[in-house]
């Protein structure tokens, strides 16, 4: 009886997979839009982060999303939001009604959970089975790098529950460089721009006794301390912050012998309570009581109040992640928006990062790519086969063109090998999905899935990893007039420093990975840290009697193993990865 | 001097009285004047601040008078905007359909339960009050929306509403406090059963609560936008126009706040301060329509012998 | 006599032999058709949209995975309030919220009773709509506008900058200007002083329209037995609205162990989370926004309604026994 049922049951599975294993046989043609032309049409809702959906006429004539569905023979839903967003994607997931194609920010509890909850497709088994089909897609998952990263996440080095969007820049980004109104840097500093730590101070301290407030570092009403850390406190050889579980894992810390990075010997020390944080704190909140720091920190909008302050001339400086140039673009724009006759790019001067006395400079220590979004294929998706192939289209060159070149005749000419962009028109799709603004030049959807950096990348005669590392900015292709200068200006400031200041990681250290209790340890910390900060920065709080109990908190809360965990996780990782 | 109520001149004059003050009213007035004036001030603010344009908003200073002309361009462009005045539309609809379930809903079932020596409603009105408390929350409601149809659907923002468990206990404790038991008695009496004296007594008799619980039911369909925010999300012709105003006011902070510098999705400024300004004076002006016609019932006294005839 | 004896007559009943439920039942429903008709439409949306998606609130003690579903997920116990409680910040946000929820209900919610009363003794007409109108109008302004208004108004003086409106006037007074959004010991203060500001007009209309039900005649009585207009508010108006006050009352306790989200977080910064921070700060923090959370917000959820419920329970005896009626 038991023998009956078993070869029963061996000839349907036999059969099963005969019947399913069929089409793929059929299928003569596997990759192309004339494969999928006799694919079966299916409506793929995709989702994204802060585009905007309200225009449905505009979203109808994008002759973007048109090609795309030609070409993969689909039909797109766009998803979207900002508030609520995240909530919302976490319900529709649980309940099984995910966008078929969505994005999370990359972290790593959220694709372990999701693998171990099987609530998305293992990608790589759908390519694997199919490589004829997704040629592109199968040289990318296979690349050693790629394994890498599935090993780090789930353990295992052949299962994909992703598509890692890498995140690379062209120029490097970063905190720390404040800017000035060129009027009052003449006025108080003959228009010498402030080289070390002191003469910044002492520039806002000139500022302030000429009636200005010195300087507004952006903070997020006091929960994001990188821009103060990063002018005041990093150029000092120390650091005030810790690390939130968002940030890098090494965020507060300091090498012992920056020489040894890369090797056995490599250590690092967490900061944030040292004596020499203090000292930096002390000086901080001094500048606070006197309007060298804006009294508006802490408590007001930055990007409302502090630029308005700005705009208006009662501040002497602004610092805002003004190692990248497009960061310094905004700037300029919202003092034109204030300015709009007399205005002009000359009556904001772009400083340098600072140094201490002894020439110190701020060091920056950054792993310039690494992972910074994931999409994922949920489990209740019916045909995940069918996404992928719009994937995989996307990652073709004819994909990423039309992605961040968009139609040709349309939106760009090429003008023998040169692309000759016509950011009118551009600008005109983007319109309808709220980027109204002439300040990027490529379609607002599918923009980072696979370059985090919304760069255009050529996947399709790189290897992944050489594609993703090294993206095509494409920015200065396009920018004209006082936007180009603008750019030009802030690249060129930021050249003649940045090798002083921008130190890259081995790309290891983006593979180091804490166990996830500790995201539970460096979320009390995070929130140790910015209270006291805050209230000492405040004068709520005196420094020198305040910096024990500090102390005693934090160490008490974890901030001593958390500093050999790190340092274990680093080696780990270089063990493994490096 | 007030027709509804009118109090007859007191017939001992006091001290203060002969002299022609009365400290009373002025104090009344006073605090009235001054708080209204209080609530008025930020409001003002906004309306000058919608029409003051961002190069002279920066200036600063407390704003009493537009300072630098007046610029209506924000208006403008908030009516040009078709998913604007759509919104507005989808907000109208659904507070006014919205509102007559809930009213009708609410204030019948409010009534019933007030019945307590009714058998069943007691326990009824425990079975109710206890859902205050114990709500199943994001994941179990978003089931019952698939499986009942409802989700990225217009009536999600309807439906779901339709018994208001605050307004249920104010209206019942009404009916069974404040409208009058001799009246209903009396109704009785003179041969009336339930159903008239629910229609003829106590609905003429609820009217100015009634009034006054439309109005907040109607203002929290109004200012709803959680709603479309979970459970449409991606359906713009239905998006309310709370929605659209939210949006306005918060987005950019929350692009601006992005976890992740990796993304350049931040690098928009924020919408100008009067462009933000005049959506909301464009969202409070309907609702504020709504309020003299309801204030009319609420505050008037209720003819207690008019009702009685 | 009519047929509506009903109460005596059921109450006679008990004495004799009892007739069964389902007879009992018929009786009543024959009896009382048309109450129980009014009472099924509230019923059903009750059943639909509160008691069918209760099962929600065991996620409070369960470990969520998402491809087993609510009721096939693993028990963890207390885990989640383990949690919860092993964090001082926790607690301390706790009784951040108690305390400013006390606050507003000694202040915020007498103030509103008193607002109403003022407002009805208010004898010009014309002007009575226009304080009505005006107190009832920050309702509107989102907590995310409103705020920024009240940072406006409370602006310090900085260089180049006079300050906001409070203290050009505390400075022209001759006072020192204060910078109030910095101060601990100010901050429970300005949050329930903007929540009068925003909500008391609003609170009002449900008063108003108590007061509008009373029976003109009575006035007119005491008017004739010489009462004054203050007499007649405390003798006549009050004790005829205490039933709204009470039910309003009642209901704000119930509210005690909950914080109004969007006005804390809008207001609140770094300087003043000792005195500030309320629950739902503290867990919007600790989440930081990342969604996902479902069972440490539906545990705590679960936690502060259970206690506002016993605070209810509580509070509604005490409140029968004054004589008013209460909420059960």
């Amino acid at each position: 009886m038991a023998k009956t049922l078993r070869k029963t049951l061996a000839w349907v599975m036999f059969l099963t997979m005969l019947v399913t294993a069929l089409p793929a046989f059929a299928t003569e043609v596997a990759t192309g839009p004339e494969a999928n032309a006799a694919r079966e049409l299916v409506n793929i809702r995709f989702s994204q982060y802060a585009n905007s959906v309200d225009d449905q006429e505009g979203m109808a004539n994008d002759p973007i999303k048109k090609a795309i569905e030609q070409a993969v023979n689909i039909t797109l839903e766009y998803d979207t939001g900002i508030e609520g967003y995240d909530d919302r994607l976490a319900n529709e997931l649980a309940v099984g009604i995910g966008p078929d194609l969505f994005p999370t920010w990359g972290e790593a509890t959220k694709i372990r959970q999701y693998a171990e909850e099987e609530a998305v497709y293992d990608i790589a088994a759908i390519i694997n089975a199919q490589p004829e089909r997704y040629p592109i897609l199968h040289k990318i998952i296979n690349t050693d790098e790629y394994k890498m990263y599935n090993k780090m996440y789930t353990g295992d080095e052949n299962k994909a529950y992703a598509i890692y969007s890498f995140s690379a820049r062209a120029y490097p980004s970063f905190a720390g460089v404040p800017a000035y109104n060129t009027a009052i840097l003449q006025e108080v500093n003959d228009g010498k721009v402030p080289a070390t730590v002191d003469e910044f101070v002492e520039f806002t301290q000139k500022a302030v006794e000429a009636g200005y407030s010195g300087w507004w570092p952006y903070n997020g009403k006091l929960t994001n301390w990188a821009e103060i850390d990063n002018t005041i406190a990093r150029p000092q050889g120390t650091s005030l912050r810790t690390p939130a579980t968002y940030d890098w894992m090494w965020t507060g810390f300091v090498p012992d012998d920056e020489s040894k990075i890369g090797t056995d010997e490599e250590h690092w020390t967490l900061m944030t309570v040292s004596d020499e944080s203090k000292e930096v704190m002390k000086l901080l909140a001094e500048m606070y009581a006197n309007d060298g720091i804006h009294n508006g920190v802490g408590t007001l909008v930055d990007e409302d109040d502090g630029y308005a302050a700005f705009n208006n001339q009662t501040l002497a400086s602004y610092g805002y992640s003004y190692g990248y140039y497009t960061q310094f673009k905004k700037l300029y724009d919202s003092w034109m928006q204030a300015h709009p006759e007399d205005g002009s790019l000359a009556d904001l001067t772009l400083g340098t990062a600072l140094q201490n006395n002894e020439g110190q400079w701020l060091r920056v220590y950054d792993v310039p790519s690494y992972v910074g979004a994931h999409y994922f294929i949920p489990t209740s998706c019916a045909y995940p086969e069918r996404v992928l192939d719009l994937v995989e289209f996307l990652a073709s060159n004819e994909g990423q063109a039309l992605l961040f070149r968009g139609i040709e005749g349309l939106t760009y000419t090429m003008d023998g090998d040169t692309v000759v962009y016509n950011l009118d028109e551009f600008v005109n799709i983007n319109k309808s999905y709220g980027y109204p603004n002439p300040d990027r030049c490529r379609y607002m959807w599918f923009s980072y899935l696979f370059c985090a950096s919304e760069m255009m990348l050529d996947l399709e005669t790189n290897d992944w990893w050489t594609a993703v590392t090294a993206p095509y900015d494409n920015t200065l292709d396009w920018a004209e007039g006082e936007a180009r200068e603008c750019y030009l200006y802030a690249i060129d400031t930021v050249k003649a420093f940045v090798d002083n200041v921008y130190v890259q990681l081995p790309s290891y250290y983006g593979l180091a990975t804490l166990d996830a209790e500790w995201g539970k340890v460096q979320t009390t910390l995070f929130e140790i840290t910015n209270r006291y900060l805050s209230q000492m920065l405040g004068g709520q709080l005196d420094v020198e009697t305040g910096w024990e109990q500090y102390r005693a908190e934090y160490e008490a809360a974890g901030g001593p193993a958390l500093e050999e965990a790190v340092n274990e996780a680093i080696r780990e990782a270089r063990e493994n990865f490096g | 001097m007030d027709k509804t109520v009118s109090y007859p001149k007191h017939p001992r004059k006091t001290m203060v009285q002969v002299l022609g003050f009365n400290f009373y009213d002025v104090f009344v007035i006073a605090f009235c004047v001054l708080f209204a004036l209080i609530c008025f001030y930020p409001m003002w603010y906004v309306l000058i601040a919608s029409v003051t344009p961002y190069e002279e908003f920066v200036k600063g200073g407390a704003l009493l008078w537009p300072n630098g002309g007046v610029d209506f361009q924000y208006y403008k462009m908030i009516f040009e905007n078709s998913s604007f005045v759509n919104s507005l539309w989808i907000s109208a609809s659904k507070t006014v359909i919205g509102t007559f379930l809930s009213v009708l809903v609410t204030s019948t079932m409010a009534y019933a339960v007030s019945k307590e020596h009714v058998p069943g409603m007691k326990l009824l009105n425990v079975l109710t009050v206890f859902t205050m408390f114990f709500a199943g929350g994001l994941i179990p409601t978003y089931i019952l929306y698939v499986n009942m149809g409802l989700l990225r659907t217009y009536w999600v923002m309807v439906l779901p509403y339709g018994l208001s468990i605050t307004y249920f206990i104010i209206m019942r404790n009404y009916f069974s406090y404040s409208v009058s038991k001799e009246l209903e008695d009396a109704a009785r009496i003179d041969g009336c059963n339930d159903v008239r004296v629910f229609f003829q007594v106590i609905l003429p008799l609820s009217k100015p609560m009634l009034a006054a619980v439309g109005l907040f039911i109607a203002v929290g369909f109004w200012n709803d936008y959680y709603s479309y925010m979970m459970y449409i999300a991606t359906k713009p012709n239905l998006q309310p126009f709370a929605w659209v105003l939210r949006r306005v006011l918060t987005d950019s902070a929350m692009m601006s706040q992005m976890r992740t510098g990796a993304v350049d999705i931040g690098a928009q400024l924020p919408p100008p301060m009067a462009l933000r300004m005049a959506t909301i004076i464009c969202a409070m002006v309907p609702i504020m329509c709504v309020y003299p016609f309801l204030q009319r019932h609420f505050a008037k006294g209720v003819l207690i012998g008019a009702v009685k005839e | 006599m009519p047929e509506y004896a009903g109460v005596v007559k059921a109450k006679g009943a008990v004495g004799g032999p009892q007739p069964s439920l389902a007879a009992r039942f018929r009786t009543s429903v024959r009896k009382y058709w048309f109450i129980y008709l009014l009472a099924i439409p509230g019923l059903v949306f009750l059943l639909v949209f509160s008691y069918a998606p209760m099962y929600g609130v065991v996620l409070a003690f369960k470990d969520f995975k998402m491809n087993k579903g609510i009721m096939g997920s693993p028990w963890v116990g207390l885990a989640h309030y383990r949690e919860l409680f092993s964090d001082p910040a926790f607690i301390q946000a706790f009784k951040n919220t108690v305390i400013i929820n006390i606050y507003n209900l000694i202040f915020g919610f007498t103030f509103n009773v008193f607002l109403a009363l003022m407002i009805n003794e208010v004898q010009c007409k014309p002007l009575k709509s226009v304080v009505q109108t005006c107190v009832y109008l920050p309702y509107f302004l989102s907590w995310v506008i409103f705020a920024g208004l009240v940072q406006v108004f409370l602006q310090a003086p900085v260089p180049g900058d006079v300050g906001g409106v409070v203290n050009q006037v505390i400075m022209s007074l001759g006072g020192e200007p204060i910078d109030f959004m910095k101060r601990p010991d100010l901050f429970r203060g300005i949050l329930v002083v903007t929540n009068i500001i925003k909500t008391a007009g609003y609170s009002t209309i449900i008063y108003l329209a108590a007061v509008a039900s009373v029976d003109l005649s009575l006035y007119e009585a005491a008017a004739m037995d010489g009462a004054n207009r203050r007499d007649m508010m405390f003798h006549i108006t009050l004790p005829r609205i205490m039933p709204s006050v009470a039910v309003m009352f009642l209901l704000n306790i119930s509210q005690l162990f909950l914080s109004n989200f969007d006005q804390v977080y809008n207001l609140y910064n770094n300087f003043v989370l000792s005195t500030g921070d309320v629950l739902s700060t503290y867990i919007y923090r600790i989440s930081l926004g990342g969604g996902g959370e479902f069972e440490i917000s539906t545990a705590a959820n679960l936690l502060l309604n259970v206690m506002g419920l016993i605070a209810l329970a509580f509070t509604n005896r005490f409140v029968k026994k004054m004589d008013v009626m209460g909420i059960f």
